[in-house]
């Protein structure tokens, strides 16, 4: 379903009348992120700064990016990012931070070392700290920004629409038997062989689209993959995050060992643009279905696979 | 006296039978016997035909690997021995000595598109790695050098500090390069790795270890000369200075080269001499053929564990080389009283 951008609105306004009538939404907050640290948000939340670009995604998605006022200089997307001021991440630029004067900072234990907690901490920052081990981490996560930014009620109808959006993809992949479901290999880097190990969130995008994920029950979470274990797994599909203009022919001169694995033989290797896989946000589930578009042309119809959450994401969330 | 050529004959076995095992293992699991088919239909073309999967992983990943690793260790080791003779000391080596760090220097500047391609390719990266390589061990012996004698002291913490340089440099331009894999590119540089090796990369390093390995065994007897002392060198009528400078650049030509395929693996010049000195002495003549058989067996085995040490991962070769090579290192450096001969 579509989420037009005056919903948005009318639901802002909603969440706004709400929050102007209730006499303890601007005292502080007590909240527990997911380090499990007690987190004191000052109401209302009006200056805030993201330091890594699935988060700003989230903020977005969650109907608060009108807070932000400074990303990361990594982040692209949505486009309204950059307009905003860009502070360095890694390592964290605490003097750029301090002089924005957030009443809040978001970051994640992928990108940000949650070592850096007892320097927020000294600078009477407040830090909220997500952390993303599965899908559904990343739906929530659009709650916890609605909870955390004043916008519950939008949020909860952007995660909602990305998780019905997730569902429709499952439904129409379910009944496809496990011999028709490629065996898929995921790969970030094309000449050093980065890929995905257990317990990542990659291998559920995969089943998702109908995919068998050749790498989900790799001992290491950030393998090295060996040209070796290609050559013995034999992948029917290989998937790369390696961006929308990659040439399948480079893949096969940097390895040529490869001219007998079938995802090559059969010119089944797809590329796709690496935020739809690497950042955990909201465009993972358009990555999704892009996969599965890949994976079975003949079931997934490519147009269906342009979302329209990635609309949700970057709809304008101020009224 | 027999015991060299028992040596050399027992280095010889050994050598076979590690390539052997790096063939047989890896990451993959390909039995022995799918090995041994695919090694008799390969070089006899006799026996069945191997799986195509079988053959190459053994043929065409793991055998280009292990023999890289034979001529990168053999050539660093030679180097090793030259180094050691120039200098008269045992401290002495191609890493320590700055020479791979400028090589890596040199090799990643091209490599990342900051030096343009003068010839093809493949012989610009080697001719960057050893121009790189050359700068720094030319200001690390000047430094070092003491009237007619070179001061160890100094030559170390030259060759330290030129390391450092090299290194910081190696690191800034790959952090601060647009390319995306520029993480791997600085690990590849600074640890060394043999990682990505094929048939076609093999003739430019094998053809310049050759060279080091020939011109080491045609100047054995100045260089035994050369360990007694300049002075009785140059009273036998032997160019000494220009045998100096010749080293130099062969130090450089011949680690460059290597480096630039392997990025900059340390300690294998530095042990693998010794080791053959305890084994057969002090004369060149049987310390550089040996030194390359014991260079070459060392850092294929080393690379063997670097495979296979994590399962289904790697880790870079020159960790390993660095683990065994530092402590012997320091234990040199305690045991004053060695002596080379």
């Amino acid at each position: 379903m579509r989420l037009s951008p005056a919903f948005f609105a009318a639901a802002l306004v909603v969440a706004g009348l709400v929050g102007c009538s209730a006499d303890q939404d601007a005292a502080p907050a007590q909240l527990t992120d997911d380090l499990g640290r007690s987190v004191q948000v000052e109401r209302p939340v009006e200056r805030v700064v993201s330091l890594a670009p699935n988060l700003t995604e989230l903020a977005f998605a969650s109907g608060a990016g009108s807070t932000l006022v400074a990303v990361t200089s990594s982040d692209d997307y949505p486009p309204a990012v950059d307009s905003l001021d860009h502070v360095s991440a890694l390592p964290v630029d605490f003097e750029a931070l301090t002089a924005q004067k957030p009443d809040l900072v978001l970051a994640t234990d992928q990108i940000n070392p949650p070592g850096d907690t007892d320097t927020f901490d000294a600078l009477d920052l407040p830090v909220y700290f997500f952390s993303f081990s599965s899908l559904g981490d990343v739906f929530d996560a659009i709650e916890t920004m609605g909870t955390l930014l004043n916008t519950e009620a939008a949020a909860r109808d952007s995660a909602q629409a990305l998780r019905r959006r997730a569902e429709a993809l499952r439904t129409q992949t379910a009944d496809i038997p496990q011999s028709e479901r490629p065996r898929v290999l995921v790969l970030i880097g094309d000449e050093t062989l980065y890929s995905f190990g257990r317990d990542s969130y990659i291998h559920t995008l995969v089943e998702m689209a109908g995919g068998r994920s050749i790498t989900d029950s790799l001992d290491a979470q950030a393998p090295t993959l060996t040209e070796e274990f290609v050559l013995t797994e034999k992948p029917d599909v290989i998937v790369g995050a390696w961006g929308p203009d990659y040439d399948p022919d480079r893949l096969q001169s940097l390895h040529p060992t490869w001219d007998i694995v079938p995802a090559l033989q059969n010119n089944r290797v797809y590329s796709l643009p690496d935020d739809l896989l690497l950042r955990p946000g909201p465009r993972l589930v358009e990555g999704a279905w892009r996969m599965a578009a890949h994976l079975h042309p003949d079931r997934i119809d490519a147009s269906s696979a342009r979302p329209t959450v990635a609309d949700s994401a970057s709809a304008p969330s101020a009224p | 006296m027999n015991r060299p050529w028992l040596v050399g004959l027992g280095l010889v076995g050994t050598l076979i039978a590690t390539v052997g095992a790096a063939v047989s293992v890896g990451s993959s699991a390909v039995g022995w016997a799918d090995v041994y088919h695919v090694v008799l239909h390969q070089t006899l073309s006799i026996g069945p035909d191997p799986s195509p999967t079988a053959r190459r992983i053994v043929w065409q990943l793991r055998l280009p690997r292990a023999v890289l690793a034979c001529i990168v260790g053999g050539g660093l080791s030679i180097i090793g021995v030259a180094m050691q003779t120039l200098v008269r000391n045992p401290l002495a080596e191609p890493y320590i000595l700055g020479i791979s760090s400028g090589a890596s220097a040199g090799a990643s500047l091209f490599y990342l598109g900051f030096l343009p391609p003068l010839l093809s390719k493949t012989l610009s990266m080697p001719l960057a790695a050893f121009l790189g390589g050359l700068a720094s061990i030319t200001i690390v012996y000047l430094v070092a050098r003491d009237g007619p004698r070179v001061s160890v002291a100094r030559l170390l913490l030259a060759g330290v500090a030129m390391s450092a340089l090299m290194a910081s440099i190696t690191s800034f331009i790959t952090y601060s390069s647009p390319e995306p894999d520029k993480l791997r590119a600085v690990l590849f540089w600074l640890l060394g790795s043999l990682n990505g090796a094929r048939w076609g990369i093999l003739p430019i390093p094998a053809l310049t270890t050759a060279l080091g390995v020939g011109t080491l065994l045609a100047l054995a007897r100045p260089l035994d000369a050369m360990l007694v002392g300049e002075e009785p060198a140059q009273s036998l009528g032997m160019p000494v200075e220009t045998i100096k400078r010749g080293l130099i650049v062969l130090a450089a030509l011949v680690t460059g080269t290597l480096v630039a395929v392997s990025g900059a693996i340390g300690f294998v010049g530095l042990i693998v001499p010794h080791a053959v000195r305890l084994l057969v002495g002090v004369p060149h003549r049987r310390l550089v053929p040996l030194s390359f058989a014991v260079g070459a067996i060392f850092l294929c085995g080393a690379d063997l564990a670097a495979r296979t040490v994590l399962p289904a991962q790697e880790v870079p070769v020159g960790v390993l080389t660095a683990l065994c090579g530092v402590p012997f290192f320091l234990f040199l450096l305690r045991r004053r009283a060695y002596r080379f001969g």
